[in-house]
């Protein structure tokens, strides 16, 4: 074992980039996300999604008959860590393209790297403002939540006319629900509601008892929750011990089946701003065929995450395709350098059918979705697992 | 603030200063001993959980090398987490005998304990996530038997409500203090401890194996953190290798406040932390992990001991 | 050599970058002070560089220094440093062992919240975007690789001043330095800010050169793996923190081939360091040396 990392450390030491050099075969894409530390939760429904897209496209063709390989550096949770795997997908694996990193403060770190390098990057998950804007090699497949926020407080009110007093609830340390609860917020306010109490915490609390009975004190109809799956999900179910009987709503960071061990019968009834709804648009067949191998495997339904990084390396593969048609040449007789350049032009035109629904990169790289759904979770009375209904 | 208020404070306070404290409470032990910080106790802690759930539980997930492995072993969960206790305590053994033992007979800097603990949290917390992966595990809800989920009542007509979860940790929080008092203040192995504590060359002058004094303390620390990984594991849910890690700052300031190597400090101290946060008025929840520890600081200016230490002058 | 440092670039430079780190809490360890402050001066640092660097305030200034600002961003963080190392470190350095040690995390712990919390530091995102001073990682050599000199040079020079001198008796014993006429107070505090202002100028220096500053560079896990760095290095030479540094920072990258145990081996070797190597590394160097020049007679007797 000890010989091998030597060996294979003299070897990445010795090996440089040739100025030209022809695209390897299978195709290398990369995939940095972390799969170590407190966000490898986050990072494992990535590299599940990856790894059913392999399979997935290799079994349909691969790129016009090439096999395509997915290569995995972890990032770890921190900005070097990304960096460091970026720059190993770049320089060693010479990788076409990268998904990833997993959180926006790392894409921050790591995506202007590889648009130096002029690698193309999609994040699977990163939603911050600014993130596509890094550069012209950079763009995403996780819509941010401006859209979708708004529908499931629409949706709340439809279903209890009555509501007036609301309570907004969000994990302040994660980039991500900090910006959803404000757009929460906003539309709050915009609809007339009163926001009772604003609460904070952080992703790595688990007793939410002083947000609850700040919540259950100012008697609030509507309680929204932007939040990860453990934190989001104890403080569900905190709410609901407690005693809080008004309809929640939950951000895009419960929209995952993480959520359902953690508040069991209590997720029961949850409203879901969702990116991504496995079963919404059942004549969607791509979604069908993820979410079946997803199910077949792992008993349980496909998380949002999963289907991004999926979506990911779904638009990588097909501006692969583009490639060759415009280039009129198999990408593993062009120079990488080339294919780079040309894959992320491409990445940009024309759009895809994917998991998400239909979906197209602007020139900015931000995705432009056209389905956000709204979900009612509905707990089996096992009260271990259960499903998203779609509503709207 | 009305009456209802503060009690609803202070029940919030004491909810979750209980589990403060009885992560802290094998942490303490240590340090009573050998003063030094154990930094891998708040993965003994996790360990200690995972442990439990493998037996009553045994249902894994869909990461890591035993993906999709479904024990089904059914062992009933007070067995379970008695059994989860004493592996970890095992650990707690194995801990001190690799990490803690080596260092002291090669008479190295007390600091290095701290490097080479950290080392094994490290091993022991990626062990865990390549092995089962970092997904959240959770015990069934019924673990406890039919019992409601929260305790109600009113106070002057305002509802005042605690999670029936928490006051079980708080009774068993008390459970162990007392018995660890009793442990220490009438037997054997309590003289032995205090005497270790007090001077380990005159201790085993005394006839006192030093030595099996510190495993013993190491397997209390240890069954007392897999205990405490296990009852907060059913609170809050087993949230990835990481969960009981993250206790481990909050745990440091809890023994310090109470006093280093205080045990009914250690108790005190996550209650005054509990307390602190909890009276953090709402509008300013986002400061809240900060207010802990300003309180803190100043604790440590005004007493530099702690709250129930004694004064020694200690060197780097 | 360019395809090596175009693949390495980044790590090289991060491995120098962690070794100031280790060294800005090796100064208050001379002293004997367990000081965990840095990582706290590091993020405040950095927040210094990016927010001269980005906000709208300041651009003006940029528009007209041109490159003259990354200086004056690191001259700043320093002072700013040296400033609030000051206010914490008077009260805070009466406290001995693991309580200045638990009070430092608590500084550092309380910074990290109120980063969180305010406008100008972008909240949980943090400050994006940050100014390049250079295009490739690996020029980043150019801040950080003087500054390790300067320090090396500095510490040479402490360790035969007086005040290294005084640093060195404090630690041994501090009541018998105070009795030999040693204000111990004022040259605790005096170590405490030399860290600080290293640490807060390392993280004037950082924020370009990871392109993004937030509240997550500044945490109680950045103090512990510093302290390693120390220890293993070895706590009593002004090498041990660059040997540490570079060896612990550069573990998890060289064992990036391992996967998914790559951790687990990374956790084994502080183990079996701490074991083996109880002075650390710059210690274990020192046996070997003494042993070669007493045995077999090499290095002509200095010793």
């Amino acid at each position: 074992m000890r010989r091998s990392v030597l060996v294979t450390l003299l070897l990445t030491l010795c090996a440089g980039t040739a100025s030209a050099e022809n695209v390897a075969t299978p195709i290398p894409i990369g995939i940095g996300v972390a799969q170590t530390s407190n966000v490898a939760l986050l990072g494992e429904e990535e590299v599940v999604g990856a790894k059913i897209a392999e399979k997935y496209f290799n079994a349909h063709g691969g790129i016009n008959g090439t096999p395509f390989k997915l290569v995995f550096q972890d990032t770890g949770g921190d900005e070097a860590g990304a960096i460091n795997s970026f720059q190993n997908l770049i320089n060693r694996d010479k990788v076409v393209g990268i998904v990833g990193p997993t959180l926006s403060q790392q894409a921050f770190s790591a995506d202007p790297i590889a648009n130096r390098a002029k690698v193309p990057v999609i994040g699977p998950s990163n939603t911050a403002k600014g993130v596509p804007q890094i550069g012209e090699y950079v763009g995403r497949v996780s819509a941010p939540v401006a859209i979708v926020a708004p529908n499931a407080v629409k949706q709340a009110l439809k279903e209890h006319p009555g509501i007036k007093k609301v309570a907004v609830l969000y994990a302040q340390n994660d980039a991500f629900n900090t910006s959803e609860s404000g757009t929460f917020q906003e539309t709050v306010k915009k609809m007339g509601l009163q926001i009772a109490t604003l609460q904070k915490f952080q992703t790595t609390d688990t007793d939410f008892t002083s947000q609850v009975t700040a919540v259950l004190g100012a008697h609030v109809d509507l309680a929204i929750v932007s939040g990860l799956s453990a934190d989001g999900g104890n403080l569900v179910k905190q709410l609901r011990q407690l005693g809080y009987k008004g309809p929640i709503i939950g951000g895009n960071g419960l929209n995952t089946v993480n959520i359902f061990p953690v508040c069991g019968q209590y997720c029961d009834g949850i409203l879901i701003a969702q990116a991504y709804s496995p079963s919404a648009d059942p004549k969607n067949a791509i979604n069908a065929a993820m979410a079946d191998d997803y199910r077949a495997k792992y008993k349980k339904e496909p998380p949002q995450f999963t289907a991004q990084t999926f979506t990911a390396v779904q638009v990588f593969v097909e501006a692969l395709k583009k490639v060759e048609a415009v280039t009129k040449k198999k990408i593993t007789q062009q120079d990488l350098g080339k294919v780079r350049e040309e894959l992320n032009k491409q990445i940009r035109t024309g759009s895809y059918m994917t998991p998400l629904g239909k979906i197209s990169l602007d020139q900015e790289g931000e995705i432009h979705q056209e389905n956000f759904y709204v979900a009612k979770i509905k707990m089996d009375p096992n009260g271990k697992t259960g499903k998203y209904v779609y509503v709207k | 603030m009305t009456l209802a208020q503060f009690l609803q404070n202070l029940l919030n306070g004491i909810s979750i200063g209980s589990v403060y404290a009885i992560f802290a409470l094998g942490y303490t032990l240590v340090f009573s001993i050998l003063g030094i910080i154990n930094f891998a106790h708040g993965a003994v802690f996790t360990l200690g959980a995972y442990f439990t759930y493998t037996l009553a539980v045994g249902q894994f997930g869909i990461n890591g090398l035993l993906s999709g492995l479904n024990l089904d072993l059914k062992v009933p969960f007070a067995l379970s987490l008695l059994i989860g206790a004493i592996l970890a305590g095992l650990v707690g053994v194995l801990l001190e005998r690799l990490a803690f033992k080596p260092l002291r007979t090669r008479g190295a800097d007390s600091l290095l304990a701290l490097v080479s603990s950290l080392g094994v949290a490290l091993v022991i917390v990626n062990a865990i996530q390549y092995l089962v992966g970092a997904e959240i595990y959770t015990f069934p809800s019924q673990v406890y038997g039919d019992i409601k989920p929260a305790m109600m009542f009113e106070v002057s007509g305002q509802p005042v409500v605690i999670r029936t979860v928490q006051v079980i940790i708080f009774a068993v929080c008390m459970v162990i203090l007392s018995i660890l008092g009793y442990l220490i203040s009438f037997t054997r192995l309590g003289k032995a401890l205090q005497a270790v504590a007090e001077n380990p060359t005159t201790a085993s002058l005394l006839g006192i194996s030093v030595d099996k004094i510190i495993l013993a303390t190491f397997f209390m620390s240890g069954f007392l953190g897999g205990l405490a990984g296990t009852l907060v594991g059913t609170s809050f849910g087993i949230a990835g290798p990481y969960f009981g890690v993250t206790y481990g700052l909050k745990g440091l300031a809890v023994i310090v406040l109470g006093g280093l190597g205080s045990i009914p400090g250690a108790v005190m101290g996550g209650i005054v932390i509990g307390l602190a946060e909890a009276f953090v008025p709402p509008d300013y929840s986002a400061y809240k992990e900060a207010v802990a520890f300003a309180f803190l600081f100043i604790v440590l200016l005004v007493r530099p001991q702690g709250l129930l230490g004694r004064t020694h002058i200690q060197k780097v | 050599m360019d395809d090596f440092l175009q693949n390495n670039g980044f790590l090289i430079v991060t491995l120098v970058q962690q070794s100031l780190l280790a060294m800005s809490l090796y100064y208050p360890l001379m002293a004997g002070q367990l000081s965990l402050a840095s990582p706290g001066f590091y993020a405040l640092g950095g927040y210094v560089a990016a927010i001269i660097g980005t906000a709208e305030y300041f651009a003006p200034w940029r528009d007209s220094l041109g490159w003259v600002v990354f200086p004056l961003e690191w001259l700043a963080a320093g002072i700013i440093s040296a400033v609030l190392a000051l206010l914490v470190g008077i009260p805070a350095l009466r406290l001995r062992g693991i309580y200045l040690a638990l009070a430092t995390i608590a500084f550092v712990e309380i910074l990290r919240v109120i980063c969180l919390n305010l406008e100008i530091t972008g909240g949980a995102i943090g400050i994006f975007g940050v100014p390049q001073l250079f295009d490739s990682r690996w020029n980043y050599i150019w801040t950080f690789g003087p500054l390790l000199i300067l320090m090396l040079f500095f510490s040479y020079r402490l360790d035969r001043s007086r005040v290294g001198r005084a640093f060195k008796a404090i630690r041994e014993d501090e009541l018998a330095a105070d009795a030999m006429g040693i204000n111990p107070t004022r040259y605790k505090v005096l170590a405490f800010v030399i860290g600080a202002v290293l640490a807060g100028v390392v993280g004037a220096m950082s924020a370009p050169f990871l392109n993004t500053w937030n509240a997550r560079q500044g945490t109680f896990d950045a103090s512990i793996a510093y302290l390693a760095y120390v220890l293993i290095g070895g706590s009593r030479s002004m090498w041990g923190p660059l040997l540490g540094g570079t060896l612990l920072a550069a573990l998890p990258e060289i064992l990036r081939p391992l996967k998914d145990s790559r951790l687990i081996i990374n956790g084994l070797v502080l183990v079996f360091a701490s074991i083996y190597m109880p002075q650390g590394i710059a210690g274990a160097l020192g046996n070997i040396r003494s042993f070669t020049v007493r045995k077999l007679g090499f290095g002509g007797g200095e010793k």
